[in-house]
């Protein structure tokens, strides 16, 4: 017994002794907010860290069983503090400004149109890139005898004409569950219409950077062409759009009408994608005809941001991860074949295999992409005031004159 | 009579105590640094009224003071618990309500009086939800307690399996708000309007009927509460009373008129409080049934309150509770949530205080 113990009394006292003589070692803390890349993540980092001899932790904390913006401000009061962490946008920055580094002129920026820019200095590095167009069912649009690579720069008019030849077709095939577009525009979908479809007024048309339209809507400052010329565009969505779906759809009614193969065109982004599984046709994005005419670019943008905390002395560091992120196959292997994100980064070569992400990439690179402003509204505009306001064109309860008036009257009160 | 001026009695004693406590506490704490042993006063030594009234109530060795001592000791946990999280929160919350907070600045919000109540009744969305919310709880209380009052006369009759009955239209209640809501979002959208003709349309698309929706959801899930209340109350009627009218040849009408109604008045004070509260604080079976909507016009006579030229379009079933979560939460106008939640308690207190004290009236007692 006594033997026992002196025994584990003395391995005690080694082990802490190792404790204390190992050497102080470079930790990278990563806090993000993807609990489903949590895994692929540390991976990823921890053989970067080998190959770069630095220790790369990942914290996540997201989802529903933890609220990231809460425990952020934990982060910050702890004494390692993280080294890289998320922002959402403006909105994130504005919070957290004083912690938040200046990228500079790092190699990755040259590589993306992406990046979180506030009065033309660098902060973020975008984590991925969604994007949504019209995504289109590619055998029924070959079967009515659509063009496709017509419609990709396209107008209002070329799209009133292929949804007529697309409902000519079905007529003609006695398909008369199949709609020409699947798009929803009920109390639980305002965000489809307030935010997306509205975004086609704020951005479509317009440089990647051009920002008058959302300022000016921020002064309460209405651009009555662009916004006729919104209504138009909506018209001809809800005309040709399912009504059921339309007026009282969920997201999978909505998202279900077009995997199910019965729907021509889908106003939705790419990260439907993990509900096409069992669809057998081919799919991609058409641009949205926000304007009249002259729209040649789908709605792409970075909903988080990674940042460095200017109070790390690790910033070398965190600036070489996403660097290499960028820039090396390893990493362009995490974000697409591991994390299965669309990556903002134009030396991507590696295509994801879900199709509309794809799609998303394949416009991203090739440079055509329209801003996404929606979320620099106030807090609330999309969704609960303009939201309505569409539910009542949709279902007819308001001509195209009032839903025009009720849109300027709601942004002239932002004023 | 007697009950209610010992009810008051005792309301006021709970009173004085709560307020009286704290300070006993202090002042024994205090007489314990002096080296006073406070305990040991003479109740009977003669001194001026206010000194002989703490002496012999409070601090002195006689069995009152003792007892209050005690009293006083023992309401002190709960005391704290309560102070803290009723009194000091409603407290901070009123003085929320006249702050810019938005949930970020906290610390440094500004003070700003009363306009976040101002601007509440300048925003027609708010008033908008406050008409629809008294209509929603007018309607919704009549439905609930006509149903459920009627279910238990059903199920108090000699009927077989009549505990089976009770159980079956208990059972709605037992589903959780939210997830009734999503099914019967399913039942109105889909399976409803499959019957086609007059029901193709669902009810739930059009804000003039979306209510009415919403009422029978909740009176399907509530009623079946509500009857048990009503059962119980029933039940204690008196059958010689109901004999007595039988050979007196009161018919089903009177008996249940002048017998039955008055003799359950309790139950309906009961019911009516809690249908009236829980129609205005509806939140959980609102939000997934329609989230709020559909969309509709805002009625001509508030549009003209505000003078608005052309009508705006506001969520139909937007009920106040929804409205106040979207300004706090959607809007993060955290400050003006609040203040409109200030209102909304001082509204629905005021409310069902009035119902209690009518219902009130109108209870008979044996």
């Amino acid at each position: 017994m006594k033997k026992l113990i002196v025994l584990v009394m003395a391995l005690l006292i080694v082990s802490s002794l190792t404790a204390c003589t190992k050497k102080v070692e470079k930790t990278l803390v990563i806090f993000q907010n993807k609990v489903e890349i949590n895994d692929v993540l540390t991976t990823y980092a921890t053989a970067w860290g080998l190959a770069n001899d630095v220790t790369v932790e990942v914290k996540t904390c997201g989802g529903d069983s933890c609220a990231y913006g809460t425990q952020i401000l934990a982060e910050f009061q702890a004494e390692r503090q993280p080294d890289i962490f998320v922002i959402e946008g403006m909105g994130g920055y504005n919070v957290y400004d004083e912690k938040i580094m200046e990228f500079g002129t790092d190699a990755w920026i040259s590589n993306t149109d992406l990046e979180f820019k506030v009065e033309g200095k660098v902060f973020g590095f975008p984590v991925a890139v969604e994007g949504w167009g019209m995504a289109y069912n590619k055998t029924i649009l070959d079967a009515a005898g659509v063009d496709i690579e017509a419609l990709k720069d396209v107008s209002q008019a070329e799209y009133k004409e292929a949804f007529d030849k697309i409902q000519a077709y079905y007529d003609a095939n006695g398909m008369a569950d199949y709609a020409v577009v699947s798009m929803a525009a009920a109390s639980g979908m305002y965000w489809v219409t307030g935010l997306h479809n509205f975004n086609g007024y704020l951005s479509a048309g317009l440089e990647y950077s051009d920002n008058s339209v959302i300022t000016d809507l921020n002064n309460g400052i209405v651009d009555e062409e662009r916004l006729a010329q919104l209504a138009d565009w909506f018209e001809l969505l809800k005309t040709y759009g399912d009504q059921a779906v339309l007026t009282t759809g969920t997201y999978d009614d909505q998202v279900g009408k077009f995997a199910d193969g019965k729907a021509a065109f889908l106003h939705q982004g790419n990260w439907t994608d993990s509900s096409y599984a069992a669809s057998d046709f081919e799919m991609g994005y058409l641009p949205h005809a926000t304007m009249a005419t002259g729209n040649d670019s789908i709605f792409i943008g970075a909903p988080s941001y990674y940042v460095i905390n200017k109070d790390s002395e690790m910033t070398d560091v965190a600036k070489a991860f996403l660097e290499d992120l960028a820039a090396t196959t390893a990493g362009h292997d995490y974000m697409v074949n591991q994390a299965h994100m669309v990556p903002a980064f134009n030396s991507v070569t590696l295509v994801p295999s879900t199709p509309l992400s794809a799609s998303v990439m394949a416009w991203n690179q090739s440079g055509k992409a329209y801003a996404w402003w929606q979320n620099d509204m106030p807090s609330g505009f999309g969704m609960d005031t303009l939201g309505p306001v569409y539910e009542l064109f949709a279902k007819g309860t308001t001509t195209k004159a009032e839903f025009i008036a009720q849109i300027k009257a709601a942004i002239e009160g932002l004023k | 009579m007697n009950i209610g001026l010992r009810k008051i009695n005792f309301g006021v004693i709970s009173v004085v105590m709560f307020i009286i406590s704290p300070f006993i506490a202090l002042i024994a704490l205090i007489a314990k640094l002096f080296k006073v042993d406070i305990h040991n006063l003479d109740p009977l030594k003669k001194r001026g009224p206010y000194s002989s009234y703490l002496v012999s109530k409070w601090l002195g060795n006689s069995g009152s003071a003792q007892h209050n001592r005690t009293f006083s000791i023992f309401l002190m946990p709960s005391l704290a618990t309560f102070s803290l999280f009723v009194i000091y929160t409603f407290i901070n919350g009123v003085y929320l309500s006249m702050t810019n907070w938005n949930g970020l600045n906290t610390g440094h919000e500004l003070f700003v009086g009363l306009s976040n109540y101002v601007s509440m009744f300048n925003d027609y969305g708010f008033v908008y939800s406050l008409y629809k919310t008294i209509l929603y709880s007018l309607l919704n209380i009549f439905a609930i307690n006509i149903v459920a009052f009627f279910l238990a006369m059903l199920v108090t009759q000699n009927l077989k399996l009549k505990n089976l009955y009770r159980a079956g239209f208990f059972l709605p209640n037992l589903i959780g708000g939210l997830v009734l809501g999503y099914i019967w979002q399913f039942i109105f959208n889909r399976a409803v309007t499959s019957l086609g003709g007059s029901f193709a349309t669902s009810l739930l698309v059009s804000g003039d009927t979306a209510l009415l929706g919403l009422i029978i959801v909740v009176t399907w899930q509530y009623a079946g509460y509500i009857m048990m209340i009503y059962i119980a109350a029933l039940q204690n009627v008196p059958q010689d009373l109901i004999e007595a009218s039988k050979i007196d040849g009161a018919n089903a009408y009177q008996r249940l008129r002048t017998i039955i109604m008055p003799l359950v008045a309790q139950a309906f004070t009961v019911s009516m409080f809690l249908t009236l509260v829980t129609s205005f604080k509806q939140y959980d079976t609102v939000m997934s049934l329609t989230n709020g909507g559909p969309g509709t016009l805002l009625p001509q006579w508030i549009a003209s309150l505000f003078g608005l030229s052309a009508l705006p379009a506001v969520s139909s079933n937007n009920l106040i509770a929804l409205n106040i979560y979207q300004e706090a939460f959607s809007r993060y106008q955290l400050g003006v949530g609040q203040a409109k939640a200030i209102v909304f308690f001082i509204f629905l207190l005021s409310v069902s205080l009035l119902q209690v004290y009518y219902n009130k009236r109108k209870e008979v007692e044996l």
